[in-house]
C-alpha cells in the first residue's frame, strides 16, 4: 500500500490525461511499478490521477509510447512547498531577523552566578561588577576576559581570597573562596622544634613539650629546640611539641642601583579604536584618527562573537593606545645608597615573615662605580627559628 | 483435457486440505465494505474505468462493477481499491 506521508515528504503531482487508451497507460504505468491513486474520469476521454514526482519521467515515457496528452494540474507536497517558500521574500527577512536574533542573544551576558560568597560578598561582587560593566543583559565582547576580571575582583574586594571565573555558554560563573573560613583542627601528631637556621636564642615560649635550650644558646641549623619526649627515663611519652623560639638571626644582602633611570609613565590620555575581524583581516568600526601621541603603548583585545554556544570565526578587536611619557630619575649619590638601603630593606622584608622584626642593620661595604653604587648590608633579625620536625615512632 | 483435470485436483485440494482457495485457483479476492469500498486482489489489468463502470481482467473472465462517483483510490499490478456507489458486481466467464 502507498504511505501517504512518504508521499507528501517526497512530493506527488496531479496528472490529467487525454486521449484514448487511458485504461492502458494507467496498467503500463502499474505494471512498471508506479504508484496511482486517486484516479477520475471526467469525462469520456480525460482521467486525472496523482503520481510520485519522482515517476513523472517515467510517466512521459510511457505516455509517449500510448499517444495520450498529458498535462499537469496539481502539485502538492515538500518540494513544491520548499519551492514557494524560497520565493518568498518574508520567509528571508524572518530568516534574517531569526538568525541576528540569535547572534545578539548568543553575544549577551544572562545570568550571573556566584557560588561560595556570604551573602555581603555576593552583595560586594556584585556591585564591583556593576562598576566594571558586568550585568546581565551587557554584551559578553565588551567584557574583560575572565583572567582580568579575576585580578581586578581580587584586588578590589579585600575579603575574598581567590575567585574563579568561567563562562558557561551564556552566563558567567563565578566561584569565590572567602578569607575567613576557619580551618579544621587537626590532631598535631608527635614532633620535635628544630632550628630552621643557625642562630642566638633570645627568648623561648614553648607551649607543650621539653625545652633543651636556653636564652644567650648558639644553635645550629637543624639543631633540637624543643623535644617531644617528654617524662621520666622508663616513663617517656611522645608529645606533639608546640611553642615559639626567637632566635637572633643574620642576614647579608647586596644592592646596585644606577644613578640615572630612565622609564615610561602612561600619562592617563587614551583612545580606543573598534575593530571587527575575520582571520587575519581587521576591518575598522570606530575611531579612525591618528593618536597625536609621541610615545604610547598599543593594548589589543580580542573577542569572538558567539553564535549558540560556539564562538565565531568572527571577533571583536578593541585596540587602547596609552600616551607614554619617558621620565628620568636621577639620585645624587647620598641619594643613590639611602634608597639602595631602603630597597635592601623592602625586599628583606618581603622575604621575612610578619612576626619577624628588624633589629639592626649595618653597612658593610658601598662603593661607586661607573654611574651606579653597590651596598653590602647586614642584618639582624629576631625572628622564630622553630620548625616542627616529626618524630618517627620506633626509633 | 489436462488443464480441466489439473483443475479439478486443486479444487480437490482446496476442499479436503483447507487451502485458501484463491490462491490454489488464482482467483480474486474480492472485500467490500457496504457499498462504499471494493477490494479486489489478483486481477490482471484495467479493461475500461469511467465514473459509472469498472471493467477489470481476471485470469479466466472479467469482472465488472457498476455503480456512480467511482476513483479509483489505488492501483497496484494486482490490487485494486475502487471508492463510490457501488450498485453490482458482475462476473463474465470467457
Amino acid at each position: 500500500m502507498k504511505n501517504e506521508w512518504v508521499d507528501t515528504l517526497a512530493g506527488s503531482v496531479r496528472v490529467k490525461v487525454r486521449g484514448k487508451g487511458i485504461e492502458r497507460l494507467i496498467n503500463a504505468c502499474v505494471r512498471q511499478g508506479m504508484a496511482v491513486w486517486n484516479v477520475k474520469k471526467h469525462s469520456a476521454d480525460t482521467v486525472t490521477f496523482f503520481i510520485r514526482l519522482s515517476d513523472v519521467k517515467q510517466l512521459r515515457h510511457i505516455a509517449r509510447k500510448s499517444g495520450c496528452k498529458l498535462s499537469f494540474v496539481g502539485r502538492t507536497g515538500l518540494p513544491f512547498f520548499w519551492r514557494r517558500v524560497w520565493r518568498n521574500s518574508g520567509f528571508w527577512l524572518g530568516l534574517l531577523v531569526f538568525l541576528a536574533g540569535v547572534f545578539l542573544l548568543s553575544n549577551v551576558v544572562w545570568n550571573i552566578d556566584i557560588e561560595g560568597a556570604t551573602p555581603e560578598t555576593e552583595h560586594q561582587i556584585i556591585r564591583e561588577l556593576k562598576r566594571m560593566g558586568v550585568e546581565r543583559g551587557a554584551f559578553q565582547f565588551l567584557l574583560d576576559d575572565p583572567e582580568t576580571l579575576q585580578k581586578k575582583l581580587t584586588e578590589r574586594i579585600r575579603d575574598i581570597t581567590w575567585v574563579g571565573v568561567e563562562w558557561k555558554g551564556t552566563s558567567l560563573h563565578f566561584q569565590v573562596v572567602e578569607k575567613e573560613i576557619p580551618e579544621p583542627k587537626q590532631p598535631l601528631p608527635p614532633r620535635h622544634l628544630v632550628a630552621k637556621k643557625e642562630a642566638v636564642v633570645v627568648d623561648l615560649f614553648v607551649e607543650e613539650g621539653q625545652p633543651l635550650v636556653s636564652v644567650n644558646d648558639y644553635v645550629q641549623k637543624g639543631q633540637l629546640l624543643v623535644s617531644g619526649i617528654i617524662g621520666a627515663e622508663g616513663r617517656t611519652k611522645f608529645v606533639p611539641a608546640n611553642g615559639k623560639v626567637f632566635g637572633e638571626t643574620w642576614y647579608k644582602s647586596t644592592v646596585v642601583l644606577p644613578l640615572e633611570t630612565t622609564f615610561h609613565v602612561l600619562t592617563g590620555k587614551a583612545m580606543a579604536r573598534h575593530y571587527i575581524g575575520i582571520g587575519r583581516l581587521s576591518i575598522p568600526v570606530w575611531g579612525w584618527e591618528k593618536p597625536p601621541f609621541s610615545h604610547m603603548v598599543v593594548e589589543r583585545e580580542k573577542r569572538p562573537f558567539r553564535f549558540w554556544k560556539w564562538d565565531l570565526p568572527f571577533y571583536y578587536e578593541r585596540v587602547i593606545i596609552r600616551e607614554a611619557e619617558a621620565v628620568k630619575r636621577s639620585y645624587t649619590w647620598e641619594e643613590a645608597f639611602a634608597e639602595a638601603r631602603r630597597i635592601a630593606r623592602r625586599e628583606l622584608r618581603a622575604k621575612l615573615p610578619e612576626e619577624a622584626a628588624i633589629r639592626g642593620e649595618k653597612v658593610l661595604h658601598q662603593e661607586k662605580e661607573n654611574g651606579k653604587v653597590r651596598v653590602e648590608l647586614h642584618y639582624e633579625v629576631i625572628e622564630n627559628i622553630a620548625v616542627p620536625q616529626p618524630i618517627v615512632q620506633g626509633d | 483435457m489436462v488443464k480441466r483435470w489439473r483443475q479439478q485436483v486443486k479444487r480437490w485440494m482446496a476442499e479436503t486440505l483447507e487451502l485458501p482457495a484463491d490462491i490454489m485457483m488464482d482467483l480474486p479476492r474480492i472485500t467490500m465494505i457496504g457499498q462504499i469500498h471494493i477490494y479486489i486482489e489478483n486481477h490482471r489489468g484495467l479493461l475500461a474505468f469511467s465514473d459509472k463502470e469498472l471493467r477489470l481482467l481476471l485470469r479466466n473472465g472479467q469482472l465488472i462493477v457498476r455503480g456512480e462517483q467511482f476513483v479509483i483510490k489505488t492501483i497496484l499490478p494486482e490490487e485494486i481499491l475502487l471508492e463510490g456507489k457501488i450498485n453490482q458486481v458482475t462476473y463474465i466467464d470467457k
